[in-house]
């Protein structure tokens, strides 16, 4: 395991990432994972705000649009982070912290999927709010937030 | 870059409550959580307006929209003030730094130009005066605010590659 991170850290992509000069290199891949963060987790807010009783006068209904506004920003954290992994493997990769932080994005995407299916899966039925959607809605709020702790945490172990 | 603000950002390193910020050592990175999660509450809540102004969903009254927007001037408050606190800490960091005074420019963009919407526009809006559309000014000022905020991070994340921030 530790062969392979190694490896992985010492690439052609993870030395130019790591040891570049250019602004092009790791300071460009580090600001579009704080702007994919804050597409994400900002869009996710949107709509958990609502469901938790916010801006009730929003209609539910059009917000569906805001899932594929959610999709592009984890899309681009999840390419940019595979990146910073990649210049920083074997300490990234051996660090609780980081695991900790991968196992709450999985939550959290599931927790997409299951807020997507509840408010939004029932097609012509239309969109429905219950006790469930609202428990998903603080759930996925707490998730991410709990994303950018251990994120942000990574930066001091 | 001048010897007055170095003077300046000496004095203020030298202050009690700069000292105190440096040696807590929860506080910085307590200080950044909350930097990134009020970056992602603005950027959401004002973002999502921005994009209806433009057009986008429609179905939202725009007078809907508006009234998430508590939650966004929650968030930049929360980077403010966490904000502030980086600055006073470690103000050695900043006054010399050419990405500090790019995010200061936008910041003052960005925030210029929401005043300037809830000047001219704002009574409209909660009168719902302009929930099916409005003025091509609205959809200039929502573009304003998208790119004014992007570069308001591009610049703080250049923070420490440009200048010497941590």
């Amino acid at each position: 395991m530790m062969e392979l991170l190694a490896s992985l850290e010492n690439s052609g992509f993870g030395t130019w990432l790591r040891e570049s000069p250019s602004i092009w290199a790791y300071p460009a891949v580090l600001t579009l994972h704080t702007i994919g963060l804050g597409v994400l987790v900002g869009g996710n807010a949107v709509l958990d705000l609502r469901l938790l009783g916010w801006g009730r006068a929003i209609p539910l209904a059009p917000l569906e649009k805001l899932f594929p506004v959610m999709w592009i920003g984890f899309w681009v954290n999840a390419i940019s982070g595979v990146a910073l992994f990649v210049g920083d493997a074997t300490t990234k990769g051996t660090t609780w912290v980081f695991m900790t932080k991968l196992g709450i994005i999985v939550v959290g995407v599931v927790l997409l999927f299951a807020l997507k299916r509840t408010v939004y899966g029932r097609g012509d039925a239309g969109v429905v709010e219950t006790p469930t959607s609202r428990a998903l809605a603080a759930a996925s709020l707490a998730l991410w937030f709990l994303a950018i702790v251990t994120g942000r945490y990574m930066a001091y172990v | 870059m001048n010897e007055t603000l170095d003077l300046f950002a000496a004095w203020l390193r030298g202050t009690s409550i700069s000292e105190a910020i440096r040696v807590a050592p929860w506080l910085w990175p307590l200080c950044e959580i909350l930097h990134f999660f009020g970056l992602s509450l603005l950027i959401g809540i004002a973002g999502f307006f921005d994009l209806r102004l433009l057009g986008f969903m429609k179905r939202v009254p725009i007078s809907a929209a508006w009234t998430l927007m508590p939650w966004a001037k929650f968030g930049f408050a929360l980077s403010a003030l966490t904000g502030v606190t980086f600055f006073i800490g470690a103000p050695d960091q900043y006054v010399d730094n050419p990405a500090f005074y790019g995010k200061v420019f936008f910041l003052i963009v960005a925030n210029l130009n929401a005043v300037y919407f809830e000047a001219l526009y704002r009574r409209q809006v909660e009168a719902r005066a302009l929930d099916s559309g409005g003025p091509i000014a609205l959809k200039v000022i929502a573009a304003v605010s998208i790119v004014s905020w992007f570069f308001v991070i591009y610049w703080g994340r250049m923070l420490p590659f440009i200048g010497n921030a941590f």
